[in-house]
């Protein structure tokens, strides 16, 4: 916000106005209602001139900006990758394999734009184990195998240098690294990810249900520190989440639950209505019956679920367009390799059974 | 018209200098310049164009008949939302010359809502619409384009196979998604004195484009949820911008949509959801719309409005956007009555 003393030399500004604010007076007072309304709308537009009204035909050809997850099915599903201007929250329930994907983007993000990345690095603030460095060096020996569609030349050398980690134990040192550390990289251009592993697991240890007022500001607070680095780095910004049991149908209990989303499902985000407000972007993912085999590996299916997004369908939404030519959107099953999280596609799928039904 | 100058707000010694003049009442001042003002009375140049504002707002307000009133409501059109369940609880669609809430929990279908009357307004005359232009103020950066392109797609292939007589197929040739795109204006406000400068910018803008009839602020929440600590400044905020909103929505026959959070209200043992911005807010807008999950479906409920009925109607997002639920089984049912004809014939 400008000092008074900026908007004290608008010529357009009544000069008793000008003199006032000259004097440091920030509140106005014994000025008739006409003439304030008119000094608020000249000021109005001072804070105007920076926020310029957009015409969307003039972003036709610009496609939106997007961080691809090296899968193709995923990125089908996101309708091209994590959106670059919002935060995107990832829940599910323990070792389903939020923290691999998590993963697999701080890779991803690394490639040039034409591969679906941004050319930059990831930062990752762990808050309650140590960082999966193992898993990391894995997926990156296995790069070649997932990312088969670009050729070597591009591929990015020493994938490793470009993921920073960051450890938080509470919520003080999380906002403190985040206002701070994760700003500096996003602002000197190393990095144009940021991944928070996991968000609920500070808020649990640190308050009890009488604290709830300070937990919500809290809250807010980290929600808010977010989104502002999102927006002013245009940066995508993904929180990994864990779940809490969803109650019954009894009341008393936090009835906003249930409210989240209509499938049946035993679980439900943690952390509450007022995150949820704050979040772009919602995805669940949870384990499958079944089994994948691919040459000589196996994975229990996982689904990738939209909870909700304003521009992608989720996984409720019924059939029933003019246009769709009637797949399931929404929601997408993938496995867990040694590559990465990769999406089953379905046509592969009816190819093998297909051939399976033939022998 | 007659006003005796000392009702006016205005310091004593101007006053008397004026009455010492003669100039009793405001009929006296009306005519003359600040210049003329000042000569005559020796008042300074500046208090005298203060009178002058002053005087010109002592209008007394002109009153029309209730049947005069209804005439006009009569040929307004209302914003049609898609969903035929909703457009018939309201009376043909979203009314002109009002202010609507629409609250609801994340991901229930707020901005799809705002997108698909965005998209709506702009209809033309020939099919039953209004031929506007909208303005969106995006609070929340939940504005994608790619998602107005599928709506706007869709209501355009709506358009096209209802297309009957020369005056529709004149206006289809124009009615393109391309054209869509370009009669909607956006702004993103960040927090929420871009948001107040905004509302207040709202008469300039609405002179500079007299097309729009129709301004959505998706969220009007969010930026007066983030750092206020100081509350009864926030519902002093808010109920001026609801006022200026409700000003803007009679006098210029636009309708101002505005989008709300939820949040928890903790009573005793339980506690429920109640739309966000507090008691006082309730008031604020003509119409509330709460959206909500009721067994799993989406529902859309007129929770208040002076000149609707309480009711709830069903309704589902899908890729066209915003429509009724049972669509997909309306569809079905002409798609196998129309193959049981061909196999027939």
């Amino acid at each position: 916000m400008s000092s008074a003393g900026k908007w004290s030399d608008n010529p357009a500004l009544n000069p008793r106005i000008q003199a006032a604010l000259r004097r440091g007076k920030v509140k106005l007072q014994g000025f008739h209602s006409a003439l304030m309304s008119h000094t608020l709308s000249k000021l109005s537009i001072e804070v105007l001139c920076s926020n310029m009204t957009f015409d969307p035909s003039a972003l036709l050809l610009t496609p939106a900006v997007t961080l691809s997850s090296g899968c193709s099915s995923i990125d089908r599903l996101l309708r091209g990758g994590l959106p670059v201007g919002g935060v995107t929250e990832l829940f599910g329930p323990s070792a389903v394999g939020k923290t691999q994907l998590a993963l697999q983007f701080c890779l991803s993000v690394q490639y040039p734009p034409e591969h679906g990345g941004l050319d930059s690095g990831a930062v990752y603030v762990c808050t309650e184990d140590m960082f999966p460095s193992r898993r990391l060096q894995q997926l990156i020996s296995e790069q070649s195998v997932l990312r088969s569609d670009v050729p070597l030349s591009l591929t990015p050398k020493s994938l490793s240098d470009r993921v920073f980690v960051e450890h938080a134990a509470d919520l003080p040192s999380l906002l403190s690294c985040l206002t701070r550390r994760v700003v500096l990289l996003l602002s000197r251009g190393l990095v144009r990810l940021v991944v928070v592993d996991s968000v609920a697991a500070l808020f649990r240890s640190e308050f009890e249900a009488s604290d709830w007022l300070q937990r919500h500001q809290q809250l807010l607070a980290v929600s808010s520190a977010l989104r502002r680095i999102s927006r002013q780095f245009n940066a995508p910004v993904l929180c990994i989440n864990q779940v809490r049991p969803r109650p019954g149908p009894e009341p008393g209990l936090d009835p906003a639950v249930p409210l989240f989303s209509p499938a049946p499902s035993s679980f439900g985000p943690a952390l509450g209505l007022a995150w949820s407000n704050q979040l772009t972007v919602r995805l669940m993912m949870r384990r499958e019956e079944g089994l994948l085999v691919r040459g000589d590996q196996s994975s229990t299916p996982r689904s990738l679920q939209v909870n909700f997004a304003s521009h992608l369908p989720s996984a409720d939404q019924s059939q029933g367009s003019t246009a769709s030519s009637g797949q399931s959107q929404g929601c997408v099953i993938i496995g867990v390799w040694r590559e990465g999280l990769r999406g089953e596609d379905q046509s592969q799928q009816r190819e093998m059974d297909q051939s399976g039904a033939s022998v | 018209m007659q006003r005796p100058v000392w009702s006016l707000p205005l310091s004593s010694a101007v006053i008397s200098k004026l009455n010492r003049r003669g100039y009793q009442c405001t009929a006296d001042i009306e005519h003359l310049t600040a210049g003329q003002l000042s000569t005559e009375t020796g008042v300074k140049e500046e208090e005298a164009s203060e009178v002058l504002d002053l005087v010109d707002h002592q209008r007394y307000p002109v009153s029309i008949t209730a049947l005069e009133l209804l005439q006009r409501e009569a040929e307004l059109k209302p914003i049609v939302t898609f969903c035929s369940e909703l457009d018939r609880a309201l009376g043909g669609g979203i009314p002109l010359g009002k202010t609507i809430e629409l609250c609801g929990v994340p991901g229930i279908g707020k901005t799809q809502l705002c997108l698909q009357l965005a998209v709506d307004v702009q209809i033309p005359e020939c099919f039953g619409g209004l031929g506007a232009q909208c303005l969106f103020i995006d609070t929340e950066g939940t504005f994608f384009l790619e998602r107005l392109r599928e709506m706007a797609a869709a209501v355009v292939r709506h358009c096209s196979l209802l297309t009957e007589d020369q005056e529709q197929q004149d206006a289809m040739r124009t009615f393109t998604v391309e054209k869509i795109l370009s009669n909607l204006f956006v702004v993103r406000c960040d927090d929420s004195m871009e948001l107040l400068s905004q509302i207040s910018d709202l008469p300039a803008f609405l002179s500079d484009h007299p097309e729009v009839r129709l301004i959505i602020i998706d969220s009007i929440a969010f930026p007066f949820r983030l750092h206020f600590e100081d509350l009864p400044l926030r519902t002093r905020l808010l109920l001026g911008a609801a006022h200026q909103l409700a000003a803007l929505a009679t006098t210029r026959n636009t309708t101002v949509v505005m989008t709300n959070q939820m949040t928890t209200r903790v009573q005793g043992e339980g506690s429920r959801l109640i739309p966000a911005l507090g008691e006082n807010w309730g008031h604020a807008a003509n119409i509330r719309l709460l959206l909500q999950w009721i067994d799993c479906k989406r529902m859309a409920t007129i929770i208040k409005s002076s000149s609707h009925m309480s009711t709830t109607v069903h309704y589902q997002i899908n890729t066209d956007g915003f429509r009724d639920l049972s669509e997909a089984s309306k569809r079905a049912k002409v798609q196998t009555e129309d193959q049981k004809a061909v196999g027939n014939s």
